[in-house]
């Protein structure tokens, strides 16, 4: 995705079916961080029944109950579009129930019915032994070798393996994670799955620049916003004075 | 309509002997409690007083229920309002009667705020009950209510009932084990989710609240399908869940009765949401037996049920205080708040929710143009919120030091001082709480 033509867009994928935590918010950090650079940008928010575009640069799946799931996975297979954005280089940024659509298989119901996801990770999720719900702290290294702390709030019953085509996303410092093996979420090429649902980028802004700059293949300059870093430090301090183990 | 009228008694149910006695230990027990909590300064006592009785007498909530005609008003919002204008209506029927009437204006709607309020008032045979949602299935159950109303079904406090269509459930299968003797329900057809939880109940008066909140309803409850919506109407697909007709309609300031009178419910609570909360008041209040003219000459009384709506001064700043639990709560709140500023209080404590996530579903970009003091427990979230929605503001997480910034902001505005408009303060469950407790209404 490196010559642009027209506003980079964001793509907010079934908003109303997938966007039980206030997942939205992360098409609104990624749309603004554009916008604050003076790089223009558009969000595009799709509903179930119409067409995804397949020019988006990032898409964003959200959390759901475990009807929406299958929903938007059958919606999602027969239209077709963000498969083709993916092969044409666009990034794919899923949490929590949106995480496990995007695995080869995952478990529905009282009954644990084995549900074939997406595909786009080699990733497994059956029902855990307890459902995590809380804080969430892990480590995330960038692909130049750095690391940084991020921070969120993790809520389900299903517990993810990953197979040998995904690697994990960071390390689990306190929370659980996609299995409570220390690792949490998966990256698979430019699909990127992560656990901490809703506005985990409002919380990450590094992580919400990461998924930018590999969506436009193109260093960008860092943003001074003091208020943002704060609130990154207030969670890291919280979720350590309160650690759940 | 059903035939029943307000003078008819409950038929009085006298409990065995042993269970009379253990209630009444229990009931003094509790009572102490609740007197040692007063003497303390730590409030009404009225929830330790149900903790106690229900510690000696777990069966407290279903004995205390017998004998009683009883309302029960659930819903994820408004139902203490709803409570409140029910109440009012039965009250204003009732007239020199109005003994006759228990309610729990408190707002304590699990099983021992319920029954510590029954206890209160063991001569009253009719009872307008404020009921949580994870209640209605007992109360359906054991007080065998004579009219329930169901607001409304949204996500509240996500990270510990996750599944609200698990609630649902459990009251179509109360409703069912009702059978032909269960309550009339009166429910909100503008809710698929209400809609489908009422469906299994033998007799249902269906409300058209003309609310739009439809955020937490993209699929049908019974069969998963993908919920279609056209104006006002909504369908599923998928199966025959859709609107029902219905026989009391909202029509901006007016509430239409089913024989097509009109009547403006001149409220003093303020809202479009109250007028629907109202409609839904109005239609319980018929099936129990008041009629229109005393329910809305009592609907008129209320002003600020359990503190929502209260003008209160505090630190010198005078404010109006909003409760808003949840996304669908702001999405009424916020166009009610028009001052500038405007002061939004969060916190993230068990009542309120301990995930924040939901700031990102409510639209605090139509605050733009005002300064927003955000203050609370979870201010820095909220800032963070604002600064993406573009919104000028400032973070004071204390409580005080917000009231007191914006006095001074108020301060530089008009001369003279004391005919200033209160300041609008909406706050989640916790502050609000201890704003009411700070201005003595509580
Ligand atoms: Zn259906």
């Amino acid at each position: 995705m490196t010559a642009h033509k027209g506003p980079v867009e964001i793509v907010l994928v079934y908003q109303s079916l997938l966007g039980i935590y206030g997942d939205r918010g992360n098409a609104m950090v990624l749309l603004k961080r554009l916008q604050w650079r003076g790089i223009e940008a558009k969000l595009t928010i799709v509903e179930p029944g119409d067409p995804l575009p397949a020019s988006g640069s990032v898409y964003l799946l959200g959390g759901g109950e475990d009807a929406a799931q299958v929903s938007a996975v059958r919606l999602l297979k027969t239209d077709g579009s963000l498969f083709r954005a993916l092969d044409a280089g666009a990034v794919l940024f899923a949490v929590c129930a949106g995480y496990q659509i995007c695995g080869t298989t995952f478990t529905i119901g009282e009954r644990d019915e084995v549900i074939e996801g997406l595909g786009l990770l080699d990733v497994e999720t059956r029902r855990g032994p307890e459902r995590a719900v809380g804080e969430i702290l892990s480590r995330w290294r960038r692909p130049d070798g750095t690391e940084t702390l991020l921070t969120g709030f993790e809520n389900h019953g299903g517990f993810t393996t990953l197979g040998p085509d995904a690697a994990p996303l960071a390390t689990v410092e306190i929370g659980v994670g996609n299995a409570n093996d220390g690792t949490e979420g998966a990256v698979q090429g430019r699909v990127i799955g992560s656990y901490p649902h809703g506005p985990n980028l409002a919380r990450n802004p590094d992580l919400a620049d990461h998924l930018l700059q590999l969506a436009l293949d193109t260093e960008l300059e860092p943003l001074e916003r003091p208020e943002i870093d704060e609130l990154h430090r207030q969670r890291v301090e919280f979720v350590r004075r309160n650690a759940r183990r | 309509m059903s035939a029943s009228t307000l003078g008819r008694r409950a038929e009085p149910d006298v409990l065995p002997l042993p269970d009379r006695l253990r209630l009444r230990a229990a009931v003094t027990a509790g009572n102490l409690a609740a007197l040692g909590s007063r003497l303390a300064n730590r409030g009404s006592g009225a929830s330790i007083r149900g903790q106690v009785m229900t510690r000696i007498a777990p069966d407290a909530f279903r004995l205390l229920l017998r004998g009683r005609r009883i309302a029960g008003v659930s819903g994820t919002n408004g139902k203490t309002t709803t409570t409140h204008l029910l109440a009012a209506a039965v009250r204003a029927g009732l007239g020199a009667d109005s003994a006759r009437l228990v309610t729990n204006a408190d707002g304590a709607n699990l099983h021992y705020g319920i029954a510590s309020a029954l206890s209160q008032a063991p001569g009253a045979d009719l009872a307008v009950l404020e009921t949580d949602e994870r209640v209605v299935s007992d109360m359906i159950a054991f007080g065998r209510p004579e009219v329930l109303v169901l607001l409304n079904f949204s996500r509240d406090q996500l990270d510990r009932h996750h599944e609200i269509k698990a609630l649902g459930r459990s009251w179509r299968a109360a409703l069912e084990r009702g059978g032909d003797d269960g309550p009339t329900v009166v429910a909100n057809a503008d809710d698929p989710l209400v809609v489908w939880s009422a469906g299994t109940a033998a007799n249902v008066i269906w409300v058209d609240t003309a609310t739009s909140w439809t955020a937490d309803a993209a699929l049908c409850p019974a069969c998963g399908t993908v919920l279609t919506h056209d104006g006002e109407r909504w369908d599923c697909p998928g199966c025959e869940l859709t609107k029902p007709a219905a026989s009391w309609l909202v029509e901006g300031d007016s509430i239409v009765t089913p024989d097509g009178t009109r009547v403006t419910p001149q409220l003093r609570v303020p809202g479009a949401f109250n007028v629907s909360n109202a409609a839904c008041a109005l239609a319980a209040a018929v099936v129990l037996g008041v009629d229109v003219d005393a329910a809305l000459r009592g609907m008129r009384t209320v002003t600020s049920p359990a503190g929502r709506f209260a003008t209160a001064t505090l630190h010198g700043t005078t404010a109006r205080l909003l409760l808003a639990k949840n996304p669908a709560g702001w999405a009424e709140a916020l166009p009610l708040a028009a001052s500038d500023p405007v002061i939004l209080a969060i916190d993230s404590v068990a009542a309120d929710g301990k995930d924040v996530s939901w700031l990102w579903d409510v639209e605090y970009e139509q605050l733009q143009g005002r300064r927003v003091i955000a203050t609370g427990p979870r201010a820095q979230d909220l800032g963070v919120r604002l600064t993406y929605a573009e919104v000028e503001h400032q973070v004071l997480p204390e409580l005080a030091a917000a009231l007191t910034a914006a006095r001074g902001d108020a301060d530089s505005s008009p001369p003279g001082g004391s005919t200033r408009a209160p300041v609008d303060l909406i706050a989640t469950y916790t502050p609000f709480q201890r704003l009411l407790k700070m201005a003595g209404l509580r």
